[in-house]
């Protein structure tokens, strides 16, 4: 089933275009952050009640991303699921593009840059922030130890890959936890805040595979079998409805509790609705849904790129619901009064981003761009010709 | 020297796992003695809290923030969002309105179980053995999770670059730019002997809303208080135990 693994040529002018547009992305990001550390975050539209910003929603959403782009890998090590072993190396590689790019905003858009080390030497193990160190180089090193086990010694990839599945579920559920063990914070603070990040990983990492390899593969001219993407579509499809259950679940369980009324009343009427309800919802699952199903739409490559494209909007939308939202609730400091003061209490935080973040953001993007270009040009990450293997047919399509 | 790509990747494996067993092995490594004098745990027995009497704390005096800002060098930068503020004037109004509006300072509250010091990654916030919970500026890296976790606004991000001023104090750390900060209880003057500025100021304008003590200690003022009247902390449902009471919420 398998051809042979083949780095792309990389010697056309569009390549070297897009690597030089992934260049300008990282520069962008460079100098954002120069001007930042130069003048201090009051140059950011961050502020007191909101300290997380654009960059974070950037880099909390690679993360996301890059645990979930390891789907395809962990579908055929894992799960058996041959069709996609031929996608394993591709699949590993994107992960580790995505997470370095993520990292890489978070670090740069701490307050002091300069000790970004020290989380390495001081460690507080109550922090969620301290296992996610341990939970983000870990993950970096089983991705590529897997991938160095899918190009050399294969006797150990069902070993390897299956300690990366593991391991990416943790590290997502220590990301969704950074915001679910916070009581403090009426928005935050749920169990089921951390499951529902491992779904939004689940979609939005497979959204960015199928995307990114349909691209490669129609640009370089190599046959992709569109029945392998159509088998994707199915599992995005799963991952939907697991997103969208978690959702509700979530809604249901807080809507039984009369304390949560207020805070529950605002997120869905709000400010911040709009993103909750056309951003996540509506961009994240029911618009790709809709077109998923489609007879006609749902059973093109074109239909489930769109689709796709969706969904990673979608995840952004919910990232930055999660913490834009989340910290724009005002602090409910004596419950049954209305607060004021110089300190803005009482009132909503309110949060405009600047171009500096957004183009910090967008660094971010562009460094795993431009690891991921690189990366499919000079190693041997997918096969000349990927094929469904014979007599495989989907046990599903709209 | 040549390297082929699978070396290429087997090295890139083999640093990224020593960055990952890096922190690991410092859980192993032999403890450092952290009992030199400079560092040395403060162990006086003391449990230092706060008592304010909202009865006797009015809206148009601001003693107390002034005093804090003279005593830590707090600048205001004019930006209300950005404003650092160590302790704030906080009006409380009952929704329906029936009760008069009670003014009262709200500050770090110093809590037993405080969620600003569970998060920190690196351990820049701390619990002093006396309950003080402070910041090491040199070990904060400005990621702004203690903001997010402390539920009384009490901690804040210096957003500008600043100068200390001529007259500054000079018994208070110099303050540097995206870290984070928060009221010490004047950590220089307990040090010392003194209450917090805030309470010496309040007690000054003979206001005496603002009572400090050593709550390990029974025969103290704020115990003996805190024993007879009617007091609550903010958000008590937290389980964070703050250490900052008030009357006559």
């Amino acid at each position: 089933m398998l051809s042979e693994f083949t780095a792309i040529p990389g010697r056309s002018l569009a390549f070297w275009r897009m690597v030089g547009a992934m260049l300008v992305l990282v520069l962008m990001g460079a100098g954002a952050f120069f001007y930042v550390e130069h003048h201090g975050h009051a140059v950011t539209g961050m502020n007191n009640q909101i300290v997380w910003g654009l960059p974070h929603v950037f880099a909390i959403s690679l993360l996301v991303m890059a645990s979930g782009a390891l789907n395809m890998g962990s579908m055929s090590t894992v799960f058996a699921v041959k069709q996609f072993e031929q996608f394993g190396r591709f699949s590993a590689f994107l992960s580790i593009a995505l997470l370095v790019g993520g990292l890489a905003v978070l670090m740069l858009d701490l307050g002091r840059p300069d000790n970004m080390l020290l989380p390495m030497v001081y460690m507080n193990f109550r922090s969620m922030f301290t296992w996610n160190v341990f939970l983000y180089t870990g993950f970096m090193t089983l991705c590529l130890l897997y991938l160095w086990t899918m190009f050399e010694y294969k006797q150990y990839k069902k070993l390897v890959g299956t300690a990366a599945f593991g391991w990416r579920l943790v590290l997502t559920t220590g990301t969704g936890s950074i915001f679910g063990v916070i009581q403090g914070r009426e928005v935050f603070g749920s169990a089921i805040t951390a499951p529902t990040f491992v779904a939004i990983s689940l979609t939005s990492g497979t959204a960015i595979g199928i995307l990114l390899l349909v691209h490669t593969y129609r640009r370089t001219g190599r046959q992709l079998d569109d029945k392998l993407i159509f088998g994707m579509r199915n599992a995005l499809i799963f991952f939907l409805a697991l997103v969208a259950y978690l959702l509700i679940v979530e809604k249901f369980t807080r809507f039984y509790d009369p304390s949560s009324y207020a805070v529950e009343s605002w997120i869905l009427n709000g400010p911040w609705a709009w993103l909750y309800w056309l951003g996540v919802w509506g961009v994240g699952v029911l618009i790709p849904l809709v077109l998923m199903f489609n007879r006609e739409i749902g059973n093109s490559v074109g239909g489930v790129l769109v689709a796709s494209g969706f969904v990673v909007a979608g995840a952004f939308c919910f990232v930055a619901h999660t913490l834009l939202a989340g910290q724009s609730y005002p602090f409910d400091l004596f419950p049954g009064y209305v607060t004021s003061s110089a300190f803005q209490d009482g009132v909503a935080g309110s949060y405009v981003p600047t171009l500096s973040e957004l183009f910090l953001g967008l660094g971010g993007v562009g460094i795993s761009g431009l690891i991921f270009l690189l990366g499919i040009r000079f190693f041997r990450m997918l096969p000349e010709k990927a094929v469904a293997p014979a007599g495989w047919e989907l046990p599903w399509t709209p | 020297m040549t390297m082929d790509r699978r070396s290429v990747l087997g090295l890139g494996g083999a640093i990224a796992a020593g960055v990952a067993l890096a922190p690991g092995l410092h859980l192993i490594a032999a403890p450092a003695d952290k009992s030199t004098p400079e560092t040395a745990p403060v162990r006086t027995g003391k449990r230092w809290a706060m008592l304010i009497d909202t009865t006797r704390c009015t809206a148009d005096c601001t003693e107390c923030t002034q005093a804090c800002r003279a005593e830590n060098n707090v600048p205001l930068f004019g930006d209300p969002d950005r404003d650092i503020h160590w302790i704030r004037k906080v009006e409380l109004r009952d929704q329906n309105r029936r009760q008069a509006p009670i003014s009262l300072p709200v500050l770090c509250n110093h809590c037993e179980n405080p969620p600003c010091v569970h998060v920190c990654p690196t351990e820049a916030s701390f619990i002093r053995h006396d309950g003080l919970v402070l910041i090491d500026k040199h070990r904060c890296i400005g990621c702004r999770y203690c903001i997010i976790a402390c539920p009384y606004k009490a901690r804040s991000l210096v957003f500008y670059k600043t100068r200390p001023p001529r007259d500054a104090n000079p018994n208070v750390p110099i303050r540097a730019a995206g870290v984070v900060e928060k009221c010490t209880f004047c950590v220089h003057r307990i040090d010392d002997g003194k209450p917090p500025a805030c309470v010496e100021a309040c007690t000054k304008a003979n206001k005496g809303a603002m009572l400090f003590g050593d709550i390990n200690d029974p025969n103290s003022e704020i115990s003996q208080r805190l024993l007879k009247e009617k007091t609550q902390t903010i958000r008590p449902d937290l389980g964070l135990k703050p250490h900052v009471h008030y009357k006559g919420i």
